[in-house]
């Protein structure tokens, strides 16, 4: 079996797993609309209707939900010691990760249009280039899971992981935060130069970050 | 396998011969700073504070990119001594960064009337700062030794690209903050040759005073090492 074909089978596995119990989805679904209802409250709806505005808090409800859901998923690994087995299997460790930042990427990718059509629809937000939009929350959800994944990793086991996991990995995320959020607002606004351009340095970081993770993240798995 | 005796680090040797040569290079330093310097024509002595700002933000670059070197060193050979400078260069280099702020902000006050503003070179630095305060916490809550090295050593390794982003960002974005003076693409530094030279000087003291403290840390980390590795045995 191939490290790609393994890698599936872990992602497989965690989808199934929260198709069983979706407690990770529901969550992450639950805290990102209650964020919006929260913004246009707080910000008012003119406010909270503005392309910075509403972009930038779209993404800061997706970082939460990253980790809500990468914490949930390793909750699962670590009952009933469900992560040993899988490391003691050649070439589990790169398998671990690549199979659940993708299993994290995909429920996140789920929660990102189900938060975004929320935003689009009650924010009566007007979407002036949808495809760029698109394009720019695509790159941005590539760079997300590799890096809250490795957060989770960093912190399996210790104590306050929960506090932890935000704390080692929205650092790591601040360029990405910022190209995600400046990308959509453009796209949004109806710029399409900055769009595309925030999406080239979005598809840069989630390369980097990519390599970076599977390079070396599995020797920090024990 | 871990290492539980190294060899005798140098440090050791130069432990004396580091503190003073950065006690007589800060000396040095501050009389050039305060007396030797001429006043800036627009400035005045306000921007005196320079000659601790911007070494400070060379050892907090410096601090981070040991923390990044030595992870490497420990994820390559699990030689403790990596670990131990990793573990001494990231607590040197959060107290640096947060004096680097502090000295920013004093100097903020009277020339751009605020303490504190939200230009992206002071975010991003204050981000590098919580960064570090991470990996210090991810340090503190492993128990195990190993498993904390490692931890620390990939956090480590990953956290270095804020560098490059804290010191570009003024020239990504639009920044009060003003655009790189010494380490500039374009020609060399954009000051006048006495407070080049006394910036100089101050750089070279604070570098010391930063692998005078490294010795000591290290020391004191080996030692620490050395009883926890020998009380597993």
């Amino acid at each position: 079996m191939s490290a790609f074909e393994r890698a599936l089978l872990v992602a497989a596995r965690e989808i199934a797993a929260e198709r069983r119990h979706p407690d990770g989805l529901v969550a992450a679904l639950t805290f990102t609309a209650l964020l919006v209802f929260l913004e246009s409250l707080v910000l008012g709806p003119g406010r909270a209707r503005e392309p910075a505005s509403a972009s930038a808090l779209f993404w800061i409800a997706l970082l939460f939900a990253a980790t809500l859901i990468a914490n949930r998923t390793f909750d699962r690994e670590l009952e009933d010691d469900a992560i040993d087995a899988l490391l003691v299997i050649g070439g589990g460790r790169d398998a671990l990760y690549a199979g659940a930042t993708l299993a994290v990427g995909l429920v996140l990718a789920i929660v990102a249009i189900v938060g975004g059509a929320l935003s689009i629809v009650l924010l009566d937000l007007s979407v002036s280039l949808a495809g760029h939009l698109a394009l720019v929350v695509a790159l941005g959800l590539l760079a997300l899971p590799t890096v809250i994944v490795l957060a989770t990793l960093l912190a399996l086991r210790v104590r306050a992981r929960v506090a932890l996991v935000p704390i080692l990995s929205f650092p790591i995320l601040m360029p990405q935060l910022l190209a995600s959020t400046q990308g959509a607002a453009a796209a949004l606004s109806g710029d399409p130069n900055a769009a595309l351009g925030w999406s080239g340095i979005l598809a840069a970081f989630a390369l980097v970050y990519g390599v970076l993770g599977l390079t070396i993240v599995p020797a920090a798995i024990e | 396998m871990i290492e539980t005796t190294a060899a005798p680090f140098p440090t050791i040797r130069l432990r004396p011969w580091l503190g003073i040569a950065a006690t007589a290079a800060a000396v040095l330093a501050t009389w050039m700073a305060l007396v030797w310097a001429p006043t800036d024509a627009v400035q005045g002595d306000v921007y005196r504070i320079i000659f601790v700002h911007v070494p400070l933000a060379w050892l907090a670059y410096l601090a981070f990119v040991v923390v990044f070197l030595a992870s490497v060193g420990w994820l390559w050979t699990k030689r403790p001594w990596f670990d131990a400078v990793a573990a001494s260069s990231a607590e040197i280099g959060v107290l640096f960064t947060g004096l680097f702020i502090v000295a920013g902000s004093i100097w903020a006050k009277p020339t751009w009337g605020v303490w504190w503003t939200w230009d992206p070179r002071l975010v991003t630095t204050s981000v590098m700062f919580l960064m570090y305060v991470g990996y210090l916490l991810l340090r503190s809550v492993s128990t195990d030794f190993e498993r904390r090295a490692t931890r620390a050593a990939v956090l480590g390794v990953i956290a270095v690209i804020d560098i490059p982003i804290v010191h570009l960002s003024v020239l990504w974005m639009d920044s009060l903050h003003q655009l790189p003076t010494v380490l500039r693409a374009a020609g060399g530094p954009a000051l006048d040759a006495s407070m080049g030279m006394t910036l100089g000087v101050s750089v070279l003291a604070f570098t010391l005073i930063y692998f005078a403290l490294m010795a000591e840390r290290v020391s004191i980390e080996r030692a620490r090492q050395t009883r926890v590795l020998e009380a597993r045995r």
